[in-house]
């Protein structure tokens, strides 16, 4: 049972479709829809996203029906295939993703039948019913892979032992994708494995025609995208793990164990690596010293955000940092299952460490459910969590005031600064949000 | 009809015949046929807008109020955004302390859409009302529960009784209307008849005519986009002449826009922006308006200003002000004229905007070479003749589109301009080309008036004396069209049919 959401954090599931077609180079979205669901969708992505911003078929150039009521009464199939073909003449792209807004899904649109005539003639044409209704943007991410996955990925390649698929990363969903998907891909290629992650602006979009080659999809998530990875073992044969997002030293030393093993990399290689990884974080860190321990720099962590980061983050300022992750919401709507599977991967951080986990998809019922939290606290003075840092969102800022606590913004949406190539994923992301997390602290000297 | 009785606002093709596709030349548009012109279409057409987005970033702008976007969760995810704008816009306000905007999504899912989200909207009104006790509470109801027939309405009327807050509702689907300026017009409807037409105290009765000496009271109508420093502007000019100003009403409280009732004259920013709110008060409280300038650039400022002085018999009193303030602000541009002679300047913005801007070029020496509206009204036609007129009857070409970025770059690689001047979002099109751009207004700058004019000039040449990042972009960016594209004319895909 839904219910209504204070200042939700993610568009709809049409806007987690597009953003993820925005991202795969030579790929074009055809929004068919009313006038204005592409721009909602994806205006609020490239703004959240760190002003992830737009290049070339998307924002306002993304193609779209812009159905009117016209079209409600009497069914949008002959404007979408007007648009279709259209779209074929005038872009320059080499696979056309038709997904579908509430409206056309509600009224009921062969979109199938329609997208199922281009690809009779050989168009690269694929369609996903992605109506906003059907969930979140993650929810519409993991459609647009599944009909990628079964009407764009070959079928019946041989498999490249030492290839991998990179799965579970949303667009703007997570900020950083772009970084995290390049360092995963780098430290991966430092063990002999080459990594496709597909959501670059450096990616081929042949290696996606033929993902199909990989051996092993990682998923980096334990909720978004393990069903398109089912999908893909189903149609293609290629097994899945759910990794976390490994984010510092010990996270990320753990990951690259686990996939050498699977992958049969030789110790020699993994553990010089790790060796030479784990020193450019500690090389940086080292000088650091003085400032942690004279500052007394350890602080209660309130971590709000997506199932991915929340992890990811609690875990990395409980193990590498040295903190107290103290409360923690995953901000993302999601099934009793995947709930289950979100706490039962926070309860692989030690229990005296395990922050109270909620889940929260609206901002000021987290608020609440912390103060909830506080108020159980004996605390005679009424500061039980202080010093405080919250890593959250922009939208979490009056929260962290309300606390007096630090804070800052690692998940969507973002927009107080840009994100460009930045990331937190492996030992040198870690590197990086421990930076920006104590320059915050020190940001007003 | 009008704002007063209607129920749902009507699309603006319907109210005004408003067009968003066309393309030939300017001095083509005021005589084609306005039937035709309403119903051209795309074959091929990019995203637009819908009418709920301007409507949203309307009422935002409301003090302490919480939006309740009633649809699925995707509607209204700009929210965040929008409360960005309104934040840097209360900074610049002195108000650094403002609260965020409140707004919340019904959160339809696929149950909801089978059985309805009446229930949900209700029980989300009271316990918004219940915990937040806003000042008000203001509705939108989007596609989904429209088609599924949601009565918006009775479920407005059934929780109004319940609740102290001022109540507003809008019917913003996006699929009703192509125009998305319509959005404008529904922002107005909401907050008239949420703050004056079904407020708690009822309308208030019609102001007495103005007592002997006192100070004429003009409403001065804002956008949602128009920044402090142009209200500023706009302020001190009206004052000079002995006139009181109403800003509003975006940005102001519910006594601020019932005080708009009360004043004597009410003057238009941007006619296409306001007329449906204009004509309500000057039908339900015969307030007389000035509803035909923008005051952008020296001539229209001029005639801005003649315009609303006249109607107090203050027109001596604004020609001394106009005469000082042009002596002053000529004197300024001076250093920035040989810069900007002769450069050939392509216009992208909403109509009137566009147009007024085109006049404030000429008058600092530049041609206009090429013009993109948004949508076509009657507002516009006769500034596109008086454009024409200006540099001596060279004409230009224009394309009316709702963006349709794939128009605008195959427009200008054949039109070739030294400068593009666009509305946020159409500049990155023309930087990738390699163009100068200037964007047009944003909320921080001066753009009307006086003040207006004179930091346009600079900013023009401050954009021109080195526009390296956008020349250096064009080299690193990938095409986006196939090049046969490029070969066709830029309106290939306009569809004229008959009504």
């Amino acid at each position: 049972m839904s219910t209504h959401i204070e200042r939700p954090r993610y568009q709809c599931a049409l806007g987690g479709a597009l953003v993820t077609i925005n991202s795969i180079e030579r790929a074009v979205a055809i929004v068919h829809s009313a006038p204005g669901c592409a721009a909602s969708a994806d205006g609020a992505a490239t703004v959240g996203g760190g002003y992830w911003g737009t290049t070339l078929t998307d924002g306002r150039a993304t193609p779209s029906t812009n159905i009117l009521e016209r079209e409600v009464i009497f069914g949008g199939e002959d404007r979408l295939a007007e648009q279709i073909a259209a779209t074929l003449e005038v872009v320059d792209a080499d696979v056309y993703a038709v997904i579908t807004g509430c409206m056309t899904d509600i009224i009921g649109d062969d979109v199938r039948a329609v997208v199922g005539e281009f690809r009779k003639h050989g168009k690269p044409v694929i369609v996903a019913e992605t109506g906003g209704f059907k969930g979140d943007s993650t929810v519409g991410a993991d459609f647009i892979w599944e009909a990628i996955i079964t009407q764009f990925v070959e079928k019946g390649l041989e498999k490249d032992p030492k290839l991998v698929n990179l799965f579970g990363f949303v667009p703007a969903q997570d900020v950083f994708w772009r970084g995290n998907l390049l360092e995963i891909k780098r430290l991966l290629g430092l063990l002999g494995i080459k990594a496709n992650t597909f959501l670059t602006p450096f990616d081929d979009l042949k290696d996606l025609k033929e993902a199909s080659r990989a051996s092993l999809n990682i998923v980096f998530s334990d909720v978004h995208g393990v069903k398109p990875a089912e999908v893909f073992e189903f149609t293609h044969g290629t097994p899945f793990v759910s990794e976390p997002l490994p984010i510092g030293p010990t996270a990320t030393e753990e990951f690259l164990r686990r996939i050498a093993a699977q992958l049969k990399v030789d110790d020699e290689t993994l553990e010089r690596v790790i060796a030479d990884e784990k020193a450019y974080y500690y090389r940086f860190i080292n000088p650091l010293t003085d400032l942690f321990t004279d500052q007394d720099f350890q602080r209660f962590g309130v971590v709000i955000g997506n199932a991915n980061y929340t992890f990811a983050v609690n875990r990395f300022i409980a193990d590498d940092l040295g903190w107290i992750p103290y409360f923690t919401a995953v901000t993302d709507l999601l099934n009793e299952e995947q709930k289950q599977a979100v706490a039962k991967r926070l309860e692989t951080i030690p229990a005296d460490l395990r922050p109270k986990l909620i889940f929260e998809a609206d901002t000021d019922r987290i608020t609440e459910r912390l103060n909830e939290q506080l108020a159980q606290e004996d605390d005679p003075y009424g500061t039980p969590i202080s010093p405080a840092f919250v890593i959250g969102s922009n939208l979490d800022r009056p929260l962290a005031a309300g606390l007096k606590a630090a804070f800052w913004g690692v998940s969507y949406p973002i927009t107080n600064r840009i994100v460009t190539d930045q990331f937190y994923a492996g030992f040198r992301g870690g590197l990086h949000l421990v930076t920006e997390l104590i320059s915050v602290l020190v940001s007003n000297r | 009809m009008g704002l007063k009785e209607d129920k749902i606002v009507p699309g603006r093709e319907e109210r005004v015949a408003a067009c968003m596709a066309f393309g030939g030349c300017a001095s083509g548009i005021g005589k084609q046929d306005k039937i035709c012109l309403k119903n051209n279409e795309r074959g091929f057409s990019q995203a637009g807008l819908c009418q709920l987005l301007p409507t949203l970033g309307m009422l935002l702008t409301l003090p302490e109020t919480a939006v309740i976007v009633h649809g699925a969760i995707g509607c209204g995810s700009t929210g965040f955004g929008m409360n960005t704008s309104i934040r840097l816009h209360h900074l610049l306000r002195g108000n650094p302390n403002a609260k965020d905007s409140l707004w919340f999504s019904t959160n339809l899912d696929e149950s909801d859409v089978v059985h309805g989200g009446e229930q949900r909207l209700e029980e989300t009104i009271l316990a918004v009302n219940e915990k937040y006790k806003p000042k008000s509470i203001i509705v939108m109801h989007t596609c989904t529960p429209s088609i599924i027939g949601d009565d918006l309405v009775g479920v407005i009327e059934k929780v109004r009784p319940l609740i102290d807050t001022s109540l507003l509702y809008s019917h913003c689907e996006g699929f009703k209307t192509k125009v998305w300026a319509t959005g404008y017009d529904v922002a107005f409807h909401a907050m008239v008849h949420g703050f004056i037409e079904k407020d708690k105290d009822g309308p208030p009765p019609k102001k007495e005519g103005r007592k002997p000496g006192e100070r004429p009271i003009v409403n001065v109508i804002n956008l949602a986009s128009m920044g402090k420093p142009d209200e500023v502007e706009l302020e001190r000019l009206l004052n000079a002449i002995g006139i009181d100003v109403v800003i509003g009403p975006n940005f102001a409280d519910r006594e601020t826009i019932r005080r708009m009732t009360q004043a004597d004259l009410t003057v238009s920013v941007c006619p296409t922006h306001d007329d449906y709110l204009v004509h309500y008060l000057n039908t339900e409280y015969g307030i007389p308006c000035v509803l035909k300038d923008m005051p952008i650039g020296l001539e229209n400022t001029r005639r801005w200003l003649l315009d609303i002085a006249g109607n107090f018999g203050l027109e001596n009193e604004a020609l001394a002000l106009i005469e000082a303030e042009e002596a002053k602000v000529k004197k300024g541009v001076e250093k920035y004229l040989p810069a900007l002679k002769g450069i050939k300047v392509f216009l992208s913005a909403g109509e009137f905007r566009a147009l007024v801007t085109g006049g404030l070029f000429q008058e600092l020496g530049m041609e206009i070479v090429g013009l993109r509206s948004y949508h076509h009204d009657d507002f516009g036609t006769e500034f596109y003749d008086r454009l024409i007129e200006a540099q001596k009857g060279k004409d230009f070409p224009i394309d009316i589109a709702n963006f349709q970025p794939f128009e605008l770059v195959n427009l200008l690689k054949k039109v070739d301009p030294d400068l593009f001047c666009g509305h946020v979002f159409d500049n990155a099109w023309a930087a990738r080309l390699g163009y100068p751009t200037i964007t047009i207004f944003r909320i921080f700058d001066h753009y009307v008036g006086y003040r207006g004019f004179y930091e346009v000039a600079k900013k023009a040449v401050r954009n021109l004396r080195n526009h390296a990042f956008n020349a250096k972009l064009s080299q690193n960016v990938p095409e986006a069209y196939r090049k046969e594209w490029y070969e066709k004319s830029p309106f290939a895909y306009i569809k004229s049919e008959a009504a």
